[in-house]
């Protein structure tokens, strides 16, 4: 399928001299039809001059922005303002107009594109419907819940058509309960609606809920990018293990005893690995640091484990924990 | 002072000049006020809009010099005393209005006195409004037109109001001086009768008359901001 957006070495620079900050530094992103592609990182990694690069809210120093194979950035203003509207984004602090109505919200980039004033109030309405708000046409931003004005705000995203919805830390000012009722939200709106959609967030529970392919990003590079199945059960980066299992990616320096890493690379949740381990080995291992989640069925995580001093008895432990379907083992050296 | 009081006589005077004029300069006051207003508006508006578009990174850059003069002229204009001032800019008034004198006369330089005030209230609303609505707008394709129209003075007009407020308070603080160089109103008629003849009724009956259109003024201005500020709501 081809690339609906597509960006290429992007480059941003900020301030000069002692203070210069370099946001993005070669920055290459493809993201297909029908994604939804998250973005990751810590903050500070340049997340969201990333998300202002694709609508060119932000101009990067050097690169391209490609949407449909076109450069945004050789567009005249008139020409970018255009394709802007086929690129919709909501924000964390939601940034609705305070004195409008939700009504109003949803019909301002339809005025501002010069929708005639009743189709833009039927199709209002009818947006409204979808997020799951119809009662509060008339409310003003201050009387709704966030929530509620992050789901107005996705309705007027939705308002102008668009092809593409940015989410920028869109849920990470709400509570667990109303991100996942917000996510689906957007997971619906990528299904029925065919919109590709583009999430940055520093919520790892945010990727694994909904995204598809993922791309983690480190001090303004890309450390990683792939399926969110492959990068979050196995991955390759330092910035990668730091978010995906930042309890147990570093055994502490002071353990003087072996211990081994394990992976869980999709296996089946429920199969007793440990149990098998200890009846088939005799070891009594102990669990030094776990993160471990349950995604379909299938687990994915790290632990930490000690081993026992016998060489052999390590080689044991560790060969049938790599015979184990989805499991990877190794003993971690680098910090003991 | 009080000798002046309790001549009667004197004191008939008095209530014949407030019977017979002070619902002219009351007038006066009223109509110089809505235009002296309207004109600070008029140039103190756009002025202030551009103020805050036109910064370095506001949403219609303009020129670093040309900021710096704008800057300059308003700065100016506010630091000169408003008596100095209006005295300076006596002659734009032949110019503008064909004389030097009388009511007319006085409003070329409240307005010059008027409106860089304006500019800068307009400006501290308009920096009020939150940067992430203007970029929202942005990311939809709004043009710098569309911005101001639509986002900047709507979303700052509680405040905008407010400003008018003080704006309305503050001309009419100004017109008492005006009365110094003729132009009419209450102003004049406190200081005319009241300061420069010894008839204190009379300009005590003026400066009330100022004192209560203040308040009139401002209890409608913050009424008014209130009632237009979606912000403070009640829940449904």
């Amino acid at each position: 399928m081809a690339a609906i957006i597509e960006l290429q070495k992007l480059c941003k620079t900020f301030g000069s001299g002692e203070n210069q900050v370099n946001a993005l530094q070669d920055v290459s992103i493809s993201i297909e039809k029908g994604d939804i592609f998250g973005i990751i990182g810590l903050s500070g990694a340049g997340k969201s001059t990333l998300v202002r690069c694709i609508n060119l809210l932000e101009r990067p120093d050097s690169g391209s922005v490609l949407f449909h194979g076109q450069n945004l950035m050789e567009l005249k203003d008139k020409q970018l303002r255009q394709q802007r509207r086929k690129i919709s984004m909501i924000f964390q602090s939601f940034n609705l107009l305070e004195q409008r109505t939700s009504l109003g919200n949803i019909c301002f980039p339809m005025e501002l594109s010069g929708v005639p004033q009743k189709i833009a109030r039927q199709r209002a309405l009818e947006l409204l419907e979808t997020v799951g708000l119809p009662d509060k046409a008339e409310a003003y931003p201050v009387q709704l819940s966030g929530g509620q004005k992050q789901r107005i705000a996705i309705a007027r995203a939705l308002a102008s058509d668009p092809e593409v919805l940015l989410c920028d830390e869109a849920t990470s000012a709400l509570d667990p309960k109303t991100t996942g009722q917000i996510l689906s939200l957007l997971q619906k709106i990528n299904r029925e609606r065919g919109i590709t959609v583009i999430i940055i967030t520093h919520q790892m529970s945010v990727i694994e809920q909904i995204c598809n392919r993922v791309a983690i990003l480190d001090s303004g590079k890309v450390a990683e990018i792939g399926a969110v199945e492959q990068v979050f059960s196995n991955p390759q980066s330092q910035a990668g293990r730091r978010l995906v299992s930042p309890a147990v990616a570093e055994p502490a320096a002071n353990w003087n005893i072996p211990i081994a890493r394990i992976a869980f690379n999709g296996g089946a949740s429920e199969a007793p690995v440990f149990a098998q381990l200890i009846k088939q080995t005799g070891v009594e291992p102990s669990i030094m640091g776990a993160a471990t989640r349950n995604v379909d069925g299938k687990a994915f995580g790290t632990m930490l484990i000690t081993l026992p001093e016998d060489e052999a008895k390590k080689q044991e432990i560790l060969s049938f924990l790599n015979g184990c379907q989805g499991v990877s083992a190794e003993e971690v050296r680098e910090n003991v | 002072m009080f000798d002046l009081f309790s001549d009667a006589a004197k004191v008939a005077a008095q209530m014949e000049i407030l019977s017979s004029e002070y619902g002219f300069a009351l007038w006066e006051t009223l109509y110089s006020l809505a235009l002296e207003v309207l004109f600070a508006y008029v140039i103190g508006l756009p002025l202030g809009v551009l103020l805050v578009t036109g910064e370095r990174d506001g949403i219609r850059p303009l020129p670093r010099w040309l900021m710096a003069v704008l800057n300059g002229i308003i700065n100016l204009l506010r630091s000169v005393p408003f008596l100095i001032l209006m005295i300076i800019a006596l002659p734009l008034s032949k110019i503008i209005v064909g004389t030097k004198v009388g009511t007319a006369a006085t409003i070329p330089p409240m307005v010059i006195a008027a409106f860089p005030l304006v500019a800068r209230m307009v400006e501290s609303s308009l920096r009020e409004v939150d940067q992430g609505v203007v970029e929202a707008a942005q990311s939809m394709g709004a043009g710098a037109f569309q911005i101001v129209s639509k986002v900047l003075l709507p979303e700052a007009l509680p405040s905008l109001i407010s400003g008018g407020t003080i704006t309305v308070a503050t001309i009419l603080g100004y017109g008492a001086m005006a009365g110094i160089i003729g132009g009419g109103g209450l102003g004049k008629m406190a200081i005319n009768y009241g300061y420069y003849n010894f008839k204190f009724i009379v300009m005590w009956a003026a400066v009330i008359g100022l004192i209560v259109l203040v308040q009139v003024f401002q209890s409608l201005g913050t009424r008014l901001a209130n009632k237009c500020d979606k912000r403070l709501s009640k829940k449904n």
